[in-house]
């Protein structure tokens, strides 16, 4: 027994038990999501086609994708120059808050025709994402995977651009049996074109564990390397982005001398790379669920981390810079 | 979910820290953490799903 370790557990139970009531104040607005997109759903594409058949399986289970999320390494460490100057040839999957900034620094699908976008949030605040001239450009070479609770007009935006849009389920409520809404969608989807169903992602909380996900679990990629995957804020970041969890028109009114201070915003050795970082709630929340699942992940995955800070470290995690990875893969 | 990295140099976070570890042992209680999350506008995000009749449903289900 390591009452260290029970405290912890417990204390990532509440946080997860917190942000599960927090969700559901969103829940409403979910269902109308799926419900707008509904008709699209029918008519599109599951994600699963994105799963390469059987015969180039075991090819594809010996290659790589790299998840481009919008940490603040990714400009810090010139990441996106590094990957347009490659020849790398694997999957790359971006998240939608890093797309216009990869097609802006030449990361595009015409150099890495294995290319695809993913969106998991609800909010319509997602359509700026795909509200680009680049991405109107480029977008017709782009795979999108898009959970089908994401705002319609965000998926109009992207689709308006010519991306493909594929289809998956965010799990959030399986385990609840027949009364459950991801039962209950998966049958109504199933009514209609997909009779083998939609495949389900754990999310982890955000879009850059939703991508780690799709890059091992329907694309069976053997490698997932993960850049601007920070989770996580840096030394010389101020703490007035950090209490606002980095937005902008944020009001936190957080007292820095309360005693709840240390524990809302700890500093964590990143021993992989020798630094600090600092977490907020919401990317301690992120960070714990990225590692528990890494540490869980099936034994021929290998991840790793190439971000260069942040705090994804620990079990199954392996550490390496960016141009590393690059001559390895 | 909504996070942008702008970022402000400032010099007031680099205090030394007392006891270097992996990682602090403190750790939130579940209102600092709501009120946290609800102050902050970061309230978005996915919840984590946990099936404790299938933990392996917890990585994905392939054909729901």
């Amino acid at each position: 027994m390591n009452p260290n370790k029970d405290n912890e557990n417990y204390a990532n139970m509440l946080i997860e038990e917190s942000m599960k009531k927090i969700h559901y104040q969103s829940y409403d607005n979910w269902i109308c999501n799926f419900a707008l997109n509904l008709e699209y759903i029918w008519k599109e594409t599951s994600a699963n086609e994105l799963t390469l058949t059987d015969d180039k399986l075991v090819e594809n289970q010996k290659s790589s994708a790299i998840v481009i999320g919008k940490g603040p390494s990714l400009k810090k460490f010139h990441h996106l120059e590094l990957l347009r100057e490659s020849d790398y040839n694997g999957t790359i999957i971006c998240c939608d808050g890093a797309l216009i900034d990869a097609l802006k620094a030449g990361v595009t699908p015409e150099k890495f025709p294995n290319f695809l976008v993913a969106t998991i949030d609800t909010d319509p605040g997602i359509k700026k994402f795909y509200d680009h001239e680049l991405v109107k450009k480029h977008g017709q070479k782009i795979k999108g995977v898009f959970s089908i609770l994401s705002h319609p007009s965000a998926v109009e935006q992207a689709r308006q651009t010519g991306i493909k849009i594929h289809w998956v389920h965010s799990l959030f409520d399986y385990n609840e049996g027949k009364k459950s809404f991801n039962y209950i969608s998966s049958l109504i989807i199933r009514s209609k074109n997909h009779p083998r169903g939609l495949p389900a992602i754990q999310t982890g909380g955000n879009v850059g564990t939703s991508s780690w996900f799709a890059a091992w679990m329907i694309l069976k990629c053997s490698t997932v390397a993960l850049i601007g995957i920070n989770h996580g804020w840096e030394e010389d970041d101020s703490w007035d982005t950090i209490t606002r969890h980095g937005l902008e028109n944020n009001s936190t009114d957080i007292d820095r001398n309360s005693s709840s201070f240390q524990k809302l915003f700890p500093k964590v050795f990143n021993p992989d790379i020798g630094k600090y970082c600092i977490l907020d709630p919401i990317f301690k929340f992120y960070s714990t669920a990225l590692k528990e699942f890494i540490s869980r992940s099936p034994s021929w995955l290998t991840t790793i981390n190439a971000t260069e800070g942040g705090s994804i470290f620990g079990n199954r995690i392996k550490s390496m810079p960016f141009a590393e990875f690059l001559k390895k893969y | 979910m909504k996070t942008n990295f702008k970022k402000i140099q400032s010099p007031d976070n680099k205090e030394p820290l007392e006891k270097p570890g992996l990682e602090t042992e403190k750790e939130l209680s579940q209102e600092e953490f709501e009120q946290y999350v609800i102050n902050s506008g970061a309230k978005g995000s996915f919840m984590i799903y946990r099936d404790a009749k299938s933990k392996k449903d917890e990585l994905g289900i392939a054909e729901l």
